[in-house]
């Protein structure tokens, strides 16, 4: 934990109960055209509020990653439609140019390898302090505002090592880095595309407590994308499951953790391994998870799921919202998409 | 030159001097006589390096002349100290001036759409199929005889290596993480060429300039021997040693001595560029 709070006033109260900050409603991702086009992420919708911390989970290939790539409009070749809306702004809407001034201002993001996402060239400072000098910002301004962050993010030494360059930090370190370079331009929304995979798991714990801390005292809502089941638990307060390119449920943590309703969920947190187990009782989800170009009509995970009914291989399951609970499954009823 | 050496080399933390090895001084310091002797060299020397005295042709070295004279009897070492001017600032200035073609071709390739991509590269490909001393010696004798003529027509022919280098080491670049994450930042598309992907970049391109002075002082040669580049009494380098090669039985030294230049030049660059690129790299410099 962080005990020295942020210098710069919370920009938005930490409160759920505001309206979203980031309000994401039918986002469909498509690559290619015409009937080459492959659908990735498809019809899916969800907020984050101020100060909250939402979990993307999924596996591999079930679109988490895309879904952040497309919300920061990243790759030039994704075809995105529906609306990201941040403080009353549509970012899918916006010509690339307000794009790029939308970036690192209103929606920031810190990448999963921070051994190759700091330029070797450049050092730690300018490359801190980069954003704000697009900004206009003075030299010797958005230097002291770089060592703010860094002291912030308890880089040990920050004032010295301005002036050094990536490959002599550590990747702990360096993932600091890469968080204080997302938050230097204050944005509202943050992006954390797996941001400690590649750390060991001690360090993971303090990046994440950072994370935690600067989400809290800023009022940050922070959209985690991961596929580790540990960290959420720790980490969020809302949990989205994403499977084959749709959010087929999501819930507040502690619901989701202790009565998962999708099977696809339930099958998930059976294949965490745990301590006090024996390695026969660790189920695992019969099959895999379909490619963009395989999958199966009805439920996509019907293929996979002992509970399938006949409903399930012929309709897609609308969303169902029961208390904090909202889920895209037939057995709870509802109709079809 | 030796001001790029400093501030390419110039380490993060402050300090009088940067750290360089001895015989990475030894290189600074040929290279720096070399250019020196480039800017300084004809004002220095003799006017008589000019002009013909038959009477004292391929004489033999002597305290008089160090390096003897040529069939023309006139000085080697002053012909070779003047002949430095012409022979490598041109060179210099070739590879600068294709350089700059290069990286702009290769700039608008990996910025521009798929389709001028293809464009430019088919281009480059159409220009590296040509053999360049043919082309060059086409421009030159189009423009008429004269070293400015030479130079312009290597600067013309000679950018499609460069930026055909350039444009895949660019593509590569762009695959990295850290210009995603640049651009996550609101880093705009010409800056993030700019600050990002040329200096990434570049490395390849550094340890080939070096290279480059080397062949280009080569072609040059061959351009004047041909006629269409320097034009005598030009006491350009490869005129002498070409002027030479039919008395070389008889008076090594008036080939030896420019070709020794050529060869000093072409160690030295290419010591330059390695250590240039050792330096670049912030994870090789020495503290």
């Amino acid at each position: 934990m962080v005990d020295t709070p942020f210098a710069n006033a919370p920009l938005v109260p930490a409160t759920n109960d505001a309206a979203p900050l980031l309000d994401v409603r039918g986002l469909s991702v498509s690559f290619g055209h015409g009937p080459a086009a492959v659908r990735l992420v498809d019809n899916v919708s969800f907020a984050v509020g101020a100060g909250e911390r939402v979990a993307l989970v999924g596996e591999s290939g079930s679109g988490k990653s895309v879904t952040a790539q497309a919300l920061m409009r990243l790759n030039p070749h994704m075809q995105v439609s529906g609306v990201v809306q941040i403080g009353g702004c549509n970012l899918v809407a916006l010509s690339d140019k307000e794009m790029t001034a939308e970036r690192g201002a209103s929606i920031g993001m810190v990448f999963q390898d921070p051994m190759s996402s700091l330029d070797p060239l450049m050092t730690i400072g300018d490359q801190v302090a980069e954003t704000l000098r697009l900004r206009g910002v003075s030299a010797a301004a958005a230097r002291a505002r770089a060592l703010r962050v860094l002291d912030e993010l308890r880089v040990d030494r920050a004032a010295e090592r301005l002036a050094a360059y990536p490959h002599e930090f550590s990747g702990g370190m360096r993932q600091r880095v890469v968080i204080a370079m997302a938050l230097i331009g204050e944005p509202k929304v943050l992006i954390a595309d797996e941001p400690t995979t590649a750390l060991d798991v001690r360090v993971q714990e303090r990046v994440l407590d950072l994370l935690y801390s600067v989400s809290k005292e800023r009022g940050l809502a922070v959209l985690l994308i991961t596929h580790d089941m540990g960290i959420v638990a720790g980490f969020a307060d809302r949990v989205m499951v994403m499977y084959a390119g749709r959010i087929i449920e999501q819930n507040d943590v502690e619901p989701l953790f202790a009565s998962p309703r999708h099977p696809y969920t339930q099958g998930l947190l059976g294949a965490i391994p745990r301590i006090d187990q024996k390695r026969e009782q660790l189920q695992s989800i019969p099959g895999a998870p379909p490619t963009p170009f395989t999958r199966p009509p009805g439920c996509h995970f019907n293929p996979r799921c002992a509970m399938a009914m006949e409903i399930c291989r012929k309709d897609y399951p609308a969303m169902i919202e029961t208390g904090s609970a909202r889920v895209a499954c037939h057995i709870h009823g509802g109709g079809h998409a | 030159m030796a001001a790029r050496v400093e501030t390419a080399a110039a380490p993060a933390r402050r300090r009088l001097l940067p750290y360089f090895a001895l015989h990475e001084w030894l290189v600074f310091l040929t290279v720096a006589f070399l250019v020196l002797m480039a800017l300084v060299g004809p004002a220095l020397a003799p006017s008589g390096i000019y002009r013909s005295n038959i009477l004292n042709a391929l004489a033999p070295p002597s305290a008089e002349h160090w390096f003897g004279t040529d069939d023309q009897g006139r000085d080697v070492l002053w012909r070779v100290v003047a002949g430095a001017q012409i022979s490598l600032l041109s060179s210099i200035l070739i590879v600068v001036l294709y350089s700059l073609i290069g990286v702009a071709v290769a700039t608008a390739a990996t910025l521009g759409p798929r389709w001028l991509d293809e464009v430019i590269m088919r281009g480059t490909d159409i220009g590296l199929a040509l053999p360049g001393l043919v082309v060059a010696l086409g421009f030159a004798a189009a423009l008429g005889p004269s070293i400015q003529s030479g130079i312009i027509a290597m600067a013309l022919t000679g950018w499609p290596m460069t930026a055909r280098l350039l444009r895949t080491t660019m593509r590569q670049t762009m695959e990295q993480p850290f210009v995603d994450g640049a651009r996550a930042l609101g880093v705009s598309p010409a800056r993030l060429m700019l600050t990002h992907v040329l200096p990434n970049s570049l490395d390849v391109l550094i340890v080939k300039w070096a290279g480059d002075i080397n062949n280009t002082l080569l072609i040059l040669a061959s351009l004047s021997f041909i006629g269409v580049g320097a034009q005598p009494p030009s006491p350009e380098w490869g005129a002498m040693i070409s002027a030479g090669r039919s008395t070389m039985s008889t008076a090594w030294w008036a080939v030896a001595a420019p070709g020794a230049a050529v060869a000093v030049t072409a160690i030295a660059f290419g010591f330059l560029g390695d250590i240039l690129q050792a330096r670049r790299d912030p994870s090789l410099r020495k503290r």
